[in-house]
């Protein structure tokens, strides 16, 4: 691990508007992400940790402060950069899969694959992910464990530096979630790229690099993790 | 691309009931379209050929006779490109059995070439002028006779062959003619007598087409003409030479002049044209935008239902432009479809309607091209009405922000309806209704699209019921308010009142009424029209009259019930004078001043009328008249009709039945038409409804599938759906009954010509069938878009999230 920083947030922070109520869903925050780690966000829901994890992938503006990528300032992009950051730098895993329904699990890998220039094979990654006599079946006809595992695969297929992952083993059990998050490390060690989880499951900190705990839209700790376990030794 | 393609197929697979109906809209649009606008365009190009072909003449001029030398003097006036004298006079044929006809004697000219409306010959061969002898090769009749052409609806109406003999009475004589072919001209394309005619018959009237020489002998007519034709170059002030050629005319006697767009065949084609053209814009609007609409919809409901979807694919790394893209090629796929379809679709609609103008016109090269202009324009069209619908719907993707998308939308905001400040009315209703209504108004856009939808497929059906009306309306305000008489005998000239004592003395003859037909030009303020009067006794009882308020109108002793259309040309009201120039072929042109009592309105043709009495003064003459209405007993009728055949004096004979009978076997083409139309229009309302049900459904599935573990039935849960279906569906019925009246009107409007007009009479039954129509459609389209109710899986739907 190296210490190159790949992203850094400097004040960030988000308010909404819901009606008449106006949310502080982010306080204002400060952090760097260096290349090639782990990081795990914990916190309560309604920590900001969401929010957090939505600016850090292009998908939410920060209302104020500056998000760098690559010496880009993500606060300043407009729809166009956006999206193309996210089609080049980011992968994204979803709590519920998202998966497209009408689509298999290769065509959904596709789906991903079909917007860069060079990405990985789409087989071999579902390969990699145990799916590959599952290809061919639709979201339907899978379990939660395999759809998401197909997501991760839709995230990976691009070859993205970051991997950006909300609350992925939310809807698992046990067995299914130890295997996803194995999964990701497996990535994280094969292709370098950078992983943070959001997860309200304070136990998967333990696989981290470094832990940043969450509390009211703010950051209230962060924790570097000498050795980090591996997912096969958590238990919740 | 090509996973986004997948997906495109599998929504489509999904929807394809919606499909299916919605470009099933789209293939009708563009199937009247291609059929009407290529079915106009054949038959405009038909015509302008042929016109152009056999110099169709600008100016037509009728005079008592002229010699035939007249025409050099009309050729010298600047502008006029060309002239032809001829003579035409309605003569009477006498087929087989005695029966009368009525033949339009022509004469030409050969070489053909040269002459101003020349014939098309069609079958055999051209009639020799006198004492030419028939070329060697050509099949000979015997020496001497008369050679004849006859256009060939008559031919083939009365079974005529080469060599077959037509006897005529000209100028008190029976002369028998040789008919040697078939042939048309471009002022015969639509064969009817006279513009009181209803429709053409075949089989009571023909054209006869002879070298002038032989028509100047048949008619007394040695070296005379009695029509003289012009043609105009381009740009040339028509009136004004007009007025040059009447002047030269003046002294032969002007009976008429007119214009080449009042020439009667053309008159009833270019009325035809005119409509096709009127329908060939409205019909395919009302479907494509009906189209656009129901595109619209289901788009923009599966943009919303896949907001979910729209975020995960913008936060993988779609733009909006692509995504926006993937859901308008669902809309490009159903044009295409429908553009395809109903390019297949309406050729074959063309090729019907053709072969339909065919056999009312008489048009002999009809152009059956294929009008790529046209499938070039419903491709176009169609494309952009849908891309334009699928933008619209899926406009809000640019507007979702993958992050927002993560998060399920939000309630709509619930709020209080129109319906619930009415307490005493919202009291009453049950929650089932309370669930309909607030469920309506909080799609207020689609409710409105399904009403608009509603609105014009049960306009469409009024419409088409309309015509069944209207044709009902003519017959029986023609054939049996107005003509009261079973038979109208005309002589071949004005008879003293007391010569037609013989038909009348003939046994069943219950009642006869006289009277005396004037072809006149009637003048006011410096302006002139042309008109028929007619000259009955004011106690007549077989003709009956109504002014333009539908009331009866009586013909007065004194002064003229004017006809309403002459009326409004010359700007002419009640208790104006007019001057009346009588035109009859016999005797001097009189003038005399009347003034107008009534106003006399009539569906066919024109006609203004006066006493008997006074028909005769503006005459100078006493106690002529000109035909007799009779009322007969029908046990006689057969035996009546065949002594007035053999009456010499007689030149045609027209009976009610006859023509009732031939009015009512023109039908079936219309029937068959309005079946048409009666369809698309049920098909319309169908696909918007379906639409608006499967729509509601699939978007309330867990509401209703709670409502199923709550212990609702399902017919009860069917039972909501339905009240949400009645609650737009009724308001459509009802709004588009009067829509339907005024689509009505405006379709009356723009086919109604100078010779033809209808009052909009729609039946109370119409509107009836309607609606129960609109009923059809509705319940059928509902209960195939709710059907998946009884499949509601409980468990599932509650339990996933979409």
């Amino acid at each position: 691990m190296t210490n190159n920083i790949l992203m850094r947030l400097n004040g960030v922070t988000r308010t909404y508007h819901m009606g008449e109520v106006t949310v502080n869903a982010l306080g204002e925050t400060s952090l760097d992400i260096y290349q090639g780690e782990i990081v795990v966000i914990l916190g309560p829901s309604g920590s900001g940790k969401s929010t957090l994890l939505n600016i850090m992938g292009g998908m939410d503006l920060p209302t104020a402060g500056d998000v760098f990528f690559d010496n880009d300032n993500l606060g300043l992009a407009n729809d166009n950069q956006l999206t193309r950051y996210r089609r080049n730098e980011i992968g994204f895993v979803f709590q519920f899969y998202n998966l497209i329904p009408d689509l298999t699990a290769r065509e959904n890998v596709e789906l991903a694959a079909d917007l860069v220039d060079e990405p990985l094979s789409v087989t071999e990654v579902l390969s990699d992910v145990g799916l590959a006599d599952r290809m061919d079946h639709f979201p339907s006809q899978m379990s939660g464990g395999e759809q998401q595992r197909v997501s991760i695969a839709r995230a990976a297929v691009k070859n993205p530096r970051l991997l950006l992952c909300d609350e992925p083993t939310g809807a698992l059990d046990y067995q299914t979630g130890i295997l996803i998050l194995a999964l990701l490390v497996k990535i994280n060690r094969a292709r370098g790229s950078t992983v943070v989880i959001v997860t309200h499951n304070t136990p998967i900190g333990d696989m981290a690099h470094r832990v940043i705990r969450m509390r009211d839209g703010l950051i209230a700790e962060i924790r570097e993790n000498a050795s980090p376990l591996p997912p096969e030794r958590i238990e919740w | 691309m090509g996973a986004l393609y997948k997906k495109l197929w599998r929504t489509i697979g999904k929807t394809k009931g919606q499909f299916i109906a919605v470009a099933a809209v789209v293939t009708m649009g563009i199937a009247v379209y291609i059929g009407m606008t290529t079915a106009y365009f054949n038959l405009n190009e038909s015509k302008d050929q042929f016109y152009r072909e056999h110099n169709f003449a600008d100016y037509y001029f009728h005079v008592v006779k002229a010699p035939q030398q007249v025409t050099k003097q009309i050729e010298a006036i600047p502008g006029v490109t060309g002239v032809t004298g001829r003579i035409q006079k309605d003569v009477t044929l006498v087929n087989e059995h005695n029966k009368r006809a009525t033949a339009r004697l022509t004469s030409y000219t050969l070489p053909m070439e040269q002459e101003i409306n020349s014939l098309q010959l069609l079958t055999g061969r051209f009639f020799a002028a006198e004492g030419a002898a028939a070329r060697p090769g050509e099949q000979h009749t015997r020496t001497g006779d008369i050679e004849i052409l006859v256009d060939p609806q008559y031919a083939a109406a009365n079974d005529l062959d080469f060599n077959d003999i037509v006897t005529i009475v000209a100028e008190g004589k029976t002369i028998p003619l040789t008919m040697v072919g078939t042939a048309t001209g471009p002022e015969f394309i639509y064969l009817m007598k006279d513009a009181a005619t209803l429709l053409p018959d075949p089989t009571s009237f023909g054209i006869i087409t002879v070298s002038r020489e032989r028509a100047q002998q048949l008619l007394n007519l040695s070296g005379q003409v009695n029509q003289v034709l012009v043609t105009l170059a381009p740009g040339t002030d028509e009136e004004k030479v007009a007025q040059q050629v009447k002047s030269i005319l003046e002294p032969y006697g002007n009976l008429a002049a007119y214009p080449r767009k009042q020439q009667l065949s053309n008159a009833m084609l270019e009325g035809e044209l005119d409509g096709l053209r009127a329908a060939a814009r409205f019909m395919p609007a009302i479907f494509l935008g009906i189209a656009a609409a129901i595109q619209f919809v289901i788009l923009r409901r599966m943009v919303r239902a896949q907001r979910l979807q729209i975020g995960v694919m913008k936060a993988i790394g779609y733009n909006s432009r692509q995504v926006i893209l993937h859901y308008t090629s669902y809309s490009v796929l159903v044009a295409l479809c429908g553009a395809g379809l109903g390019t297949l679709l309406g050729l074959a609609l063309a090729a019907i309607m053709s072969q339909a103008y065919a056999m009312y016109f008489n048009l002999p090269a009809t152009i059956g091209a294929v009008n790529n202009q046209a499938i070039l324009y419903g491709f176009l069209l169609s494309l952009g009405v849908s891309i334009l619908a699928g933008l619209t719907a899926c406009r809000s993707i640019t507007a979702i922000s993958p992050a927002e998308a993560m998060r399920p939308e939000p309630p709509k905001g619930g709020g209080k309806t129109l319906v619930e400040n009415l307490s005493w009315l919202w009291h009453r209703l049950d929650t089932a209704w309370k669930m309909s209504i607030r469920s309506a108004s909080r799609n207020r856009g689609r409710f409105a699209i399904t009403i608009v939808g509603v609105v014009f497929a049960v306009g469409m059906l009024v419409v088409s019921l309309f015509t069944i009306d209207a044709v009902d309306y003519m017959v029986e305000s023609h054939f049996h308010q107005n003509q009261r008489y079973d038979y109208l005998v005309r002589f071949a000239a004005p008879v003293k009142e007391n010569a037609i004592l013989n038909i009348t003395r003939l046994e069943g003859i219950q009642k006869s009424e006289p009277l005396m037909e004037i072809p006149a030009k009637i003048k006011f303020n410096g302006h002139s029209e042309d008109d028929a009067i007619t000259g009955m006794s004011p106690q007549a009882t077989l003709k009956r009259l109504f002014d333009h308020r539908q009331q009866p109108a009586q013909v007065p002793e004194e002064g003229l019930l004017i006809n309403q259309r002459t009326a409004n040309k010359l700007g002419a009201k009640v208790g104006d004078m007019v001057e009346v120039e009588t035109l009859l072929g016999i005797g001097p042109a009189r003038h005399s001043p009347v003034k107008i009592v009534g106003i006399n309105m009539q569906l066919v043709g024109g006609g203004s009328f006066v006493s008997l009495e006074q028909a005769n003064r503006m005459l100078q003459e006493r106690q002529l008249a000109s035909g007799v209405m009779l009322k007969v007993d029908p046990a006689f009728a057969a035996q009546i009709e065949e002594d007035l055949e053999e009456m010499t004096g007689v030149s045609s004979i027209s009976s009610r039945q006859k023509d009732l009978d031939n009015f009512n076997q023109n039908m079936d083409a219309m029937i068959y038409s309005i079946s048409i139309l009666v369809f698309f229009a049920l098909l319309l309302g169908f696909a918007i409804v379906y639409n608006s049900a499967v729509i509601s459904f699939s978007e309330r599935q867990r509401e209703l599938a709670s409502l199923r573990v709550l212990g609702f039935s399902v017919k009860e849960v069917s039972g909501i759906l339905l009240k949400e279906n009645l609650l737009q569906s009724v308001l459509g019925v009802a709004l588009g009954l009067p829509f339907g009246y005024l689509m009505a009107k405006g379709y009356m409007n723009a086919v109604s010509t100078d010779l033809f007009t209808l009052p909009v009479t729609i039946y109370p039954t119409t509107y009836i069938y309607a609606a129960l129509g609109g009923f059809f459609f509705i319940l059928v389209a509902h209960l195939l878009g709710v059907r998946g109710v009884r499949q509601l899986n409980l468990v599932e739907v509650l339990k996933n999230k979409d």
